[in-house]
């Protein structure tokens, strides 16, 4: 099986699961526990948590709360910091944000949704011309999960903060961290982070917060955990596979992004151009590769590259009530593209041998398609 | 004081000769319903008697018993000695603390001291002594504790008939191949099949990968709601993707439907045969959509030589729904996920294809080739 679906999820990675299994056989004490078993759950979770932190931001301005998922902080961030005026987000966010922006219609917040260019970045000029003086919260993806697309947060933020700086920022970073070179600056106030994109388990997240942001509610209550902002049990097997994998990705952060990169432009060099259009921008993530074999359908395209051992992504799911990717239709692609839309996405442990494989794969199931 | 479930059967006394035969069948049918529930089953005159189950799947059984062909109606009730005293035990149990209610009594035992109005009087009195916000209304009683006194010295006391499904002992009528799709439809018709005793056998056609596997869970999941009723061990899948291919590229674009139907009909009426399936039933409704017009049934009837049942011929989409919303595959037919005829729908499908033509475009195929690949495919999944 050659997995390129990495922007989905990751397998996890043999030596963060060995490293960690110790938290689930030998240390699986409740770190609320007042005996040494669960003071040392504890402790090691405060470990966890300044290792994590210290990767992409300053541990004395920003605190990380761990969460059970990317959609999870997403959801804290939205409903915690946008609770009145207006919220501004942009028209390429992952379900989880523009979802609860949707539903903040619901509880009385205006959603307002910046265009896109055509590569999946966000408009930042509409964007900003969208922030007023009752924009309590914006919210930018990082790196989009469809295309590869690249925000500049650090530079959007400035820019609202000189606009209205009691606007809260948010960024969903979950197909940044442990891929790109990430430094939240001042200026971000809320940043969000997943485990199992970067080869950790489902089931863990993280909400990393500007300290003096400190209006953030609690998202969920009860034995008051996390800083009483996120109360339950705290995973701790998972925290740990998030710690090693995170340790292990960062140690080869720039050469594998590198190396990416070259792979990513050769799997495209290698695809046939009659049959495929390129969505991904020129320098984005060199983690993701969207293309589009204009006309076939996407979905029947990932199974038959399935049945050959290959497993890529699609736009989204296919079906008669939801066709296309909302996302690329606001990038503005003609129906017959967005139909076709296949979403290619490594990681370190992708070979060259493989991108030779998948993409020879691709273009084979392209011209075996015989229907519509 | 026994508490039993008292099954009535509906059209089997009309059976005459064969009454054994159908009552043996409806008796297999109730046990199978009952299977993994402690239970007895005992045969009385006229009805059969549930006892000797846990009081927590007293619901279960109810609910169960409700899915059985032949069941006329059912009551949650109590087997007691035929005394005054247990008969009054009982009636308390079944009846409600107030409004209006009346007693009505059956005197199977024509040896009782009391005739069936003194014995619904007595206990009527005794009911009204017991509980002064009862009051009786032997017109029109919100509430009616009805005694039924038996031949062998107990007496059954019960407050409520349930409807039973009806129809005939699954299994009585023959047994037939059930074309489903994934659609409102289709359950529905092997729904109305069943209940006229038919056993039905599960056959579904997958363009994968043009469709997707979540489809065919779908059917996995209508087949075995289905089969609650309609009985079933396994629902049969062909891949019919190469067909549609060829079709595609070969023929008549508005025949796409039609000529795929006709391929389905020959695939399907060889897995019937293979099944000992004696009639393929489909869901098809005159002129609901263009491949179900006279022309289009003519069209796939005329490759096949086993009857095709097609019991919703009749029906509107409404009240076919709301059959499927009753039977409980409705919510799981809406399901978003595309059968094999709308994967390769062309724009424009002809509404009344003519037979000459039809086989014209079909001349283009080998036809008895691609029916021999695609029953290659057959795929059996169980549904339980």
């Amino acid at each position: 099986m050659i997995y390129l679906d990495n922007a989905a999820t990751t397998r996890p990675l043999d030596g963060a699961l060995a490293r960690a299994k110790t938290y689930l056989t030998d240390c699986y004490f409740n770190p609320s526990a007042l005996y040494h078993g669960g003071v040392e759950a504890h402790r090691f979770l405060s470990e966890a948590r300044s290792a994590l932190l210290s990767r992409i931001a300053d541990p004395a301005l920003f605190d990380l709360i761990f969460t059970s998922c990317g959609t999870e902080s997403d959801n804290q961030a939205i409903f915690g910091a946008g609770r009145r005026g207006n919220v501004v987000t942009t028209a390429g966010e992952h379900a989880a944000i523009y979802e609860s922006c949707k539903e903040l219609k619901n509880r009385g917040v205006e959603p307002r949704f910046a265009p896109l260019h055509a590569d999946g970045s966000v408009d930042v000029e509409e964007l900003l011309s969208l922030v007023d003086e009752k924009t309590s919260l914006v919210s930018v993806i990082h790196v989009s999960n469809e295309t590869g697309a690249v925000n500049d947060i650090a530079a959007i933020a400035k820019r609202v903060k000189q606009k209205n700086p009691r606007t809260v920022f948010h960024s969903d970073g979950v197909q940044a961290f442990g891929k790109l070179p990430v430094r939240l600056t001042k200026d971000i106030d809320l940043y969000t982070i997943s485990a199992h994109k970067i080869g950790a388990l489902k089931g863990t997240g993280a909400l990393i917060r500007r300290k003096a942001y400190t209006a953030l509610p609690a998202y969920l209550h009860g034995g008051g955990q996390e800083n009483g902002l996120r109360s339950g049990t705290e995973n701790v097997f998972g925290i740990a596979c998030f710690r090693y994998a995170a340790e292990e990705k960062f140690a080869s952060l720039q050469e594998d992004a590198k190396r990416l990169a070259a792979y990513k432009e050769q799997f495209w060099s290698l695809l046939d151009r009659a049959l495929f259009t390129r969505l991904s921008p020129v320098g984005g993530s060199p983690y993701i590769l969207t293309v589009s074999a204009h006309g076939k359908r996407g979905e029947t395209l990932q199974r038959m590259l399935w049945d050959q051992g290959v497993a890529v992504g699609t736009g989204s799911a296919c079906n008669s009530k939801k066709p296309h990717s909302r996302v690329l239709a606001a990038c503005g692609y003609a129906p017959e593209v967005l139909d076709g839309v296949l979403r290619v996405s490594f990681c370190p442990q992708t070979t060259q041998e493989e991108v030779f494989l998948a993409a020879e794969a691709m273009n084979e199931a392209v011209r075996a398609f015989g229907g519509v | 004081m026994e508490k039993v479930v008292i099954v009535r059967y509906a059209e089997i006394h009309l059976k005459g000769k064969n009454r054994g035969y159908f009552e043996r069948v409806f008796c297999v049918n109730l046990e199978k319903a009952l299977k993994g529930l402690r239970h007895e089953l005992r045969r009385t005159s006229g009805r059969y008697l549930i006892a000797a189950f846990d009081d927590a799947d007293a619901d279960e059984i109810l609910d169960r018993v409700s899915r059985v062909f032949g069941v006329h109606s059912y009551s949650l009730g109590y087997r007691v000695p035929s005394d005054l005293d247990s008969v009054f035990a009982a009636a308390r149990t079944v009846c409600p603390q107030s409004g209006t209610f009346k007693v009505e009594t059956h005197r199977a035992d024509k040896r009782y001291p009391m005739t069936s109005l003194e014995i619904s009087a007595a206990i009527g009195g005794r009911l009204l002594d017991a509980n002064p916000a009862l009051r009786v209304d032997v017109h029109s009683p919100q509430h009616t504790v009805y005694l039924d006194i038996r031949e062998d010295g107990t007496a059954l006391v019960f407050g409520t008939f349930e409807e039973g499904a009806g129809g005939m002992p699954v299994g009585t009528s023959s047994k037939g191949l059930l074309l489903i799709s994934g659609g409102i439809d289709s359950p529905v018709a092997g729904y109305m099949m069943a209940k006229r005793g038919m056993e039905v056998e599960y056959l579904h056609f997958h363009s994968y990968p043009y469709t997707n596997e979540q489809a065919k869970d779908k059917v996995v999941e209508l087949a075995r709601i289905l089969s609650r009723y309609a009985g079933g061990e396994a629902l049969a899948t062909v891949k019919v993707t190469h067909i549609q291919e060829e079709i595609h590229k070969k023929c008549a674009p508005e025949l796409n439907v039609t000529l795929l139907r006709r391929f389905m009909f020959r695939i399907a009426e060889r897995v019937a045969k293979k099944k000992g399936a004696k009639c393929l039933i489909t869901g098809e409704s005159l002129g609901q959509v263009a491949s179900q017009t006279m022309e289009g049934i003519t069209s796939s009837n005329a490759v096949v030589t086993l009857p095709v049942l097609r019991p919703l011929i009749g029906f509107d989409k409404e009240e076919i729904i709301v059959r499927a919303k009753k039977i409980g595959t409705f919510d799981t037919s809406v399901l978003p996920y595309e059968d094999c005829c709308t994967v390769f729908l062309p724009e424009f499908p002809a509404i009344k294809p003519k037979l000459s033509f039809i086989e014209e475009e079909e001349r283009k195929l080998d036809v008895e080739g691609l029916v021999e690949e695609a029953l290659t495919t057959l795929e059996r999944i169980s549904i339980h």
